[in-house]
């Protein structure tokens, strides 16, 4: 008899009431995600120098445009990709191989697991700095090891050669992350039932064809999350890069991120920085979207 | 930071017990842990001389000292006294973010002692004193005596010619170079050097603020370095050599000269024997004169202290005869008393070279044009990279001076229109 005003007001009650239960989440969620997006965007389009952040104001596009026509920019987008590229293929494939020897049982393979996982908690900026001294011919043994095994000419710093600087972070980056791969992927083969072998073995299938057909279908939803996350990691990690080379010689490992760096910290340009910093962001937005397409055509096929 | 304004606040709710009762903060940006250690005792002497006050000591990484201090700064965590080095000088100091300590100085009694050079690099805008130098980085010349004598040589170089001959005899031994060139962080000074030695004069921009560098002789200049590289008279390496790199090539015997400042000195002395090297003045020119370049760094104080008495007190310490002595002893630079330089530790064979650099009218130290806002970025990113693609032929040595004029001309420009 409280009539129908009591029950819509209870029902907007239950309707909201799960908003309420969720909305320590979304303000937090707001204030440290959505609001730096925001700010940082709107950095974009302005003029702002660090100690001095009454010069300029809104510049419109005036720092897309430089963009455009910016030769650093460029080389650092052509070695993003293939840094990004480079070390994600290597550390999936040494991943994925460290991942099948470790899922079977063998003698001390607690031991072996613990030892093959440390690089993922070494801190980035030691491996970088131990990488940087192992390429110096004057305390490392890597290029005299190199140049015994016919690889270089002389025993050089590849980390000098223009033409071979990125192998050198590369190295650190695989070494470093193909903890992370073999970890993931090792949770993922031991859900693969024993079943699914034993049933293709009977039809006959060889090792090879049990790994295509039986291992890798499993593994692909896995595999798919751990790339995707990775490449956006790897995309954004500049650590190794700067503490190796810091870009060097001359833009040949300059990265998005590390030119990010540079011209906020350096230049104390945050305007222009921002700019580069949304080019990334929309970059990696794009293959965050193709991924994602990639995986549902992947499934409606399988 | 929280246990800083915690100690303050402490100190503000005990302040019953003595009405001085004061903390002030004192970040270091040129970090290692001895050199705190030394700071530490100096400021110790400080608080033992002026009961009630405490410092607290703010030590930043010298890589990471530049966005720390500056985030800390943007974030209202200014510190009373900062440790200054000379190329930030003017961002802060021109940003009205530095104390003018000329009333200060004209007050206290050790200013009259201070050589003139102190004086007048502490002042970035004419007719203000913003910051009291410490000490002076010059550039001298190491020579590994083991090196030059198995390929016949017995003496350093004299001239840049000679400075060229040598090291390309040097570079025909197995394995050894002539020079440590330092391509990568830090390399600006041996380009801006060697292009003010070809250039014959001290002078970085004309009367209008147009930049020598794309002067002619300039560029025969960087061409020099270039060549060197590129003829195999250095290490194929040191197109990424930082201090490190060039100082572990020195002492190990890689490549035998390096152009480096006293702190140097120090790193070397622990492993090589005194009797092994020398420090010889930086090569002449072909106009008969060299350029060293001098940096210095020294303290300063934040205009948004709350404390700036007894934060020039601490300065004035620390800048005192006796404990400047001690410091730059320590940290290894020239010291800034008048006289301070007939201290036993300063006449000895190791430090020859710098002190032939003071006192020889060839020898004109030179100072980069700090004073410029855009400076730091020139320094640390337009210099390394342009070298480095002129290094390794990827752009000749004119088109790398032309960029590096075209970014400072406007620079210089936007200053004199500032004055």
């Amino acid at each position: 008899m409280t009539g129908r005003a009591g029950r819509g007001t209870g029902r907007l009650a239950l309707a909201l009431e799960p908003w309420v239960y969720l909305s320590p989440a979304l303000v937090m969620l707001g204030l440290v995600m959505f609001v730096p997006l925001v700010v940082g965007f709107t950095y974009a389009f302005q003029d702002i120098r660090l100690l001095n952040p009454l010069a300029g104001g809104w510049v419109g596009l005036k720092n897309f445009e430089t963009l455009a026509g910016d030769k650093n920019f460029r080389v650092a987008l052509v070695n993003t990709v293939w840094w990004t590229v480079g070390s994600v293929a290597l550390q999936f494939l040494f991943g994925l191989g460290l991942a099948m020897l470790l899922n079977r049982a063998f003698w001390g393979k607690r031991l072996v697991q613990a030892v093959v996982f440390l690089p993922w908690a070494v801190p980035t900026f030691l491996s970088g700095l131990t990488f940087a001294w192992l390429l110096n011919p004057v305390i490392g043994p890597v290029p005299h090891w190199l140049f015994a095994m016919g690889i270089l000419e002389e025993p050089y710093n590849i980390l000098g050669n223009p033409d071979l600087a990125m192998w050198g972070p590369i190295a650190a980056n695989v070494w470093f992350g193909v903890p992370f791969f073999a970890i993931t992927l090792l949770a993922a083969l031991q859900a693969i039932p024993s079943e699914m072998y034993e049933s293709a073995a009977i039809d006959g299938a060889t090792a090879w064809q049990g790994f295509v057909q039986v291992t890798l279908p499993y593994l692909a939803p896995m595999i798919a999350i751990t790339v995707l996350l990775r490449t956006i990691w790897i995309a954004n990690f500049a650590d190794l890069i700067i503490v190796m080379t810091n870009g060097g010689p001359a833009n040949a490992t300059q990265i998005l991120p590390s030119y990010i760096f540079t011209t906020a910290y350096r230049k104390l340009d945050f305007g222009y920085a921002s700019a580069i910093a949304m080019a990334l962001l929309l970059l990696l937005f794009l293959y965050a979207v193709l991924l994602h397409q990639m995986r549902k055509v992947f499934r409606s096929t399988a | 930071m929280r246990k800083l304004t915690l100690a303050a606040t402490v100190a503000l709710l005990t302040g019953a017990g003595g009405a001085s009762a004061q903390t002030l903060s004192l970040v270091e940006v040129i970090t290692s842990p001895p050199r705190t250690e030394q700071l530490r005792a100096m400021v110790d002497q400080f608080e033992a001389a002026n009961p009630g006050v405490t410092v607290e000591i703010t030590s930043l990484p010298w890589g990471q000292a530049f966005e720390r201090l500056a985030t800390m700064v943007q974030g209202g965590q200014t510190p009373d006294v900062v440790e200054m080095p000379d190329r930030w000088l003017s961002l802060y100091a021109n940003a009205g973010q530095l104390v003018d300590l000329t009333p200060f100085l004209a007050e206290w009694d050790g200013t009259a002692e201070l050589t003139d050079a102190t004086k007048s690099f502490g002042s970035v805008i004419s007719g203000q004193t913003h910051m009291i130098p410490y000490g002076f980085y010059l550039r001298a010349m190491f020579w590994n005596k083991k090196l030059f004598a198995e390929a016949g040589l017995d003496r350093a170089p004299e001239t840049l010619q000679e400075f060229y001959d040598f090291s390309a005899k040097i570079a025909e031994l197995d394995g050894k170079y002539g020079y440590c060139l330092r391509g990568g962080p830090g390399a600006t000074n041996g380009y801006i050097m060697m292009m003010l030695n070809f250039l014959g004069e001290n002078k970085y921009f004309n009367e209008d603020g147009t930049s020598t560098l794309d002067d002619p002789k300039a560029i025969e200049g960087l061409q020099f370095i270039v060549d060197m590289y590129q003829n195999g008279l250095v290490p194929r390496d040191s197109v990424n050599w930082g201090f490190n790199e060039i100082v572990a090539g020195f002492y190990s015997g890689t490549c035998a000269m390096l152009d480096q400042d006293p702190d140097a000195l120090i790193a070397i002395k622990e492993r090589m024997p005194a009797e092994d090297f020398a420090v010889a003045p930086m090569p002449l020119g072909p106009a008969g004169k060299s350029f060293p370049t001098i940096g210095y760094a020294g303290w300063s104080i934040f205009e948004a202290s709350e404390h700036k008495d007894v934060a020039f007190d601490l300065i004035a310490h620390l800048s005192s005869r006796e404990m400047n002595l001690e410091w730059s002893k320590f940290v290894g630079v020239i010291p800034i008393h008048v006289g301070a330089e007939q201290d036993p530790f300063f006449t000895g064979p190791n430090f020859e070279g710098w002190f032939v650099e003071i006192n020889d009218d060839r020898w004109e130290p030179t100072s980069m044009p700090t004073y410029l806002e855009e400076f730091g970025y020139f320094a640390d990113v337009v210099s390394i990279q342009g070298g480095q693609e002129a290094l390794l032929g990827q752009r000749t040595a004119e088109e790398v001076a032309t960029e590096w004029a075209d970014y400072l001309t406007p620079a210089q420009q936007k200053w004199l229109a500032a004055q």
